[in-house]
């Protein structure tokens, strides 16, 4: 049985492509066959991240269109392996995503004996980031610590259990929150939301905190997932997201103001 | 036909915004007033934005004053019109209307319940009881008696009943009760911080004025026409 999971917010820039290619390469590492779709169709970004641009020759609206077969459209990763990739189309538009053929690819992965299938949400809520949680069994929902990314985040976990297959049978999609970019500096300054405050207004259940940091800009612009670089903080929130995920007790981390010495003040 | 040519939904700036999907005056008329009598209590006099942006260039064939006639005319207020095409700001402007920046576009709120009608209610359930939050987006209508919220509600969400409401956790959003003109409906509540409070059409927006009650337990009723907030204990 394959696991279908969304990673989803509502707003963009969020980090869910960053999640995404961290929790898909993390799953892959543990050696569980993992497949990663990008449904932001028109701007797709996820092949940059895990750096297989160039690689690209078909993609999910071929496959979509029967243009292609999906085998011919996956990327196998150089890096990971078990780690497959099927990366948007630059040039369509949403309407290309339908149910049907969303569900058929879904299928496919299945029969093809993929344990994991992350589906990459576009912001906003319409057909896109419909489309990319409307199979899922697991919601990833990634939250910033700021107060319009949260109240996204909310509306999305509405739409989470009211939308998807599994809310039309009458099931629950499981919910899990992933808050990034967290500056425990300047929650501290009173600048952004706590954790607990987040947890607050969300009720749901916290999966992982990834701190605000430089390796992952790093990470994105050398293509390579941020999980790959152990020495990073994000790397390594993102490491114990995935654990738990898996079902690990991992404690959380990276959440105290760090006191720093006077020269990693100035380089981070 | 003339109720679908409108439809009114809820934002979250507490304004209910008219969708127009026609620029006939008879047919907004007749499909506002529609919507208005299906919910007399929570329309009535209550402030309304109108969305152009289904029109796109057939803006150019509303009329502007017959527009803002119909609206006074069955008890709304008009506030402001948004998502106009370019020419016809001017003649929006020119019937007194204001004209508000874009907004996203209402996204239809999805509702938990669908409104029952009373002869599809076969187990006569007078109580509703929702076991998830309720989040901003989403409304719980049952105008069959009272709503049961066990965990809590969003601020962006809305909570209609006929009866009265009971939320057992915070309560964030838009919660009416009574709205088919109970006036014996009363609101509870583990923590108060709703945006707005509504027992019969008698209505409250709750601000950063009612700091004392602020998260507190509370109990919202009617007396006369005076909309009373107490702590519970
Ligand atoms: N933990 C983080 N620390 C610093 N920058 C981050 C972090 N997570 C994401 N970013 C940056 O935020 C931007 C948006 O990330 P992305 O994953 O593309 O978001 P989304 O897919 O939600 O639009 C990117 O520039 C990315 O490098
Ligand atoms: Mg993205």
């Amino acid at each position: 049985m394959s696991r279908i999971v969304v990673v989803t917010s509502g707003k963009g820039g969020v980090g869910k492509t960053t999640t995404s290619a961290a929790f898909a390469t993390g799953l892959a590492m543990r050696g569980y066959k993992t497949a990663v779709i990008d449904f932001d169709v028109g701007l797709r970004n996820l092949d940059l991240i895990m750096g297989c641009e160039r690689r690209v020759v078909y993609d999910f609206v071929n496959v979509i269109n029967g243009e292609a077969s999906l085998k011919q459209a996956l990327i196998r990763d150089k890096r990971t392996e078990n780690l497959y990739i099927l990366p948007a189309s630059q040039t369509r538009d949403k309407d290309a995503l339908t149910k049907e053929g969303v569900g058929q690819i879904i299928s496919d992965l299945c029969a093809d004996g993929f344990d994991f299938v992350v589906c990459d949400s576009p912001a906003g809520i319409e057909r896109g980031a419909h489309m990319a949680m409307y199979f899922a069994d697991d919601a990833v929902v990634v939250t910033n610590p700021e107060v319009s990314s949260v109240r996204d985040s909310d509306r999305i976990l509405g739409l989470l259990q009211s939308k998807t297959q599994k809310a039309e049978q009458g099931e629950i999609v499981r919910e899990h929150l992933l808050i990034t970019r967290y500056s425990p500096d300047r929650v501290q300054a009173g600048e952004m939301l706590g954790m607990e405050d987040i947890l607050e207004i969300l009720a749901v259940p916290l999966i992982g905190v990834i701190p605000e940091s430089q390796s992952v800009l790093q990470a994105s612009n050398s293509g390579t997932p941020v999980i790959l670089d152990k020495e990073s903080d994000a790397g390594k929130a993102y490491d114990d997201f995935v654990r738990r995920f898996l079902g690990e007790t991992v404690p959380h981390r990276f959440l105290e103001v760090e006191k720093k010495g006077f020269l990693k003040r100035l380089f981070g | 036909m003339s109720a679908e040519s409108v439809e009114i939904k809820g934002e979250m700036a507490m304004l209910s915004v008219l969708q127009l999907a026609s620029p006939d005056a008879a047919q907004i008329h007749q499909g506002l007033q529609a919507r208005r009598d299906s919910l007399p209590a929570l329309f009535a006099g209550s402030p309304l934005v109108v969305d152009c942006h289904l029109l796109g260039s057939d803006c150019g064939k509303l009329d502007m004053q017959q527009l803002r006639a119909s609206i006074s005319e069955l008890g709304f207020i008009p506030v402001g019109i948004r998502n106009l095409a370019d020419d016809c700001v001017e003649q929006a402007v020119k019937a007194g209307w204001a004209i508000l920046r874009g907004g996203r576009p209402a996204v239809a709120s999805s509702r938990i319940e669908k409104p029952a009608p009373k002869e599809a209610n076969p187990s006569g359930k007078s109580i509703e009881v929702i076991d998830r939050p309720v989040r901003s987006g989403q409304q719980v209508y049952f105008p069959d008696g009272d709503i049961v919220v066990l965990q809590h509600t969003s601020a962006g969400s809305e909570i209609l009943a006929g009866g009265s409401v009971h939320v057992y956790g915070s309560l964030r959003g838009r919660v009416l009760a009574g709205i088919q003109g109970d006036t014996s409906a009363r609101i509870f509540c583990q923590k108060l911080e709703a945006e707005l409070v509504a027992i019969a059409g008698n209505y409250r927006l709750l601000d950063d004025i009612d700091t004392d009650l602020k998260g507190q337990p509370a109990m919202v009723w009617l007396e006369g026409e005076k909309l009373k907030i107490a702590p519970m204990f």
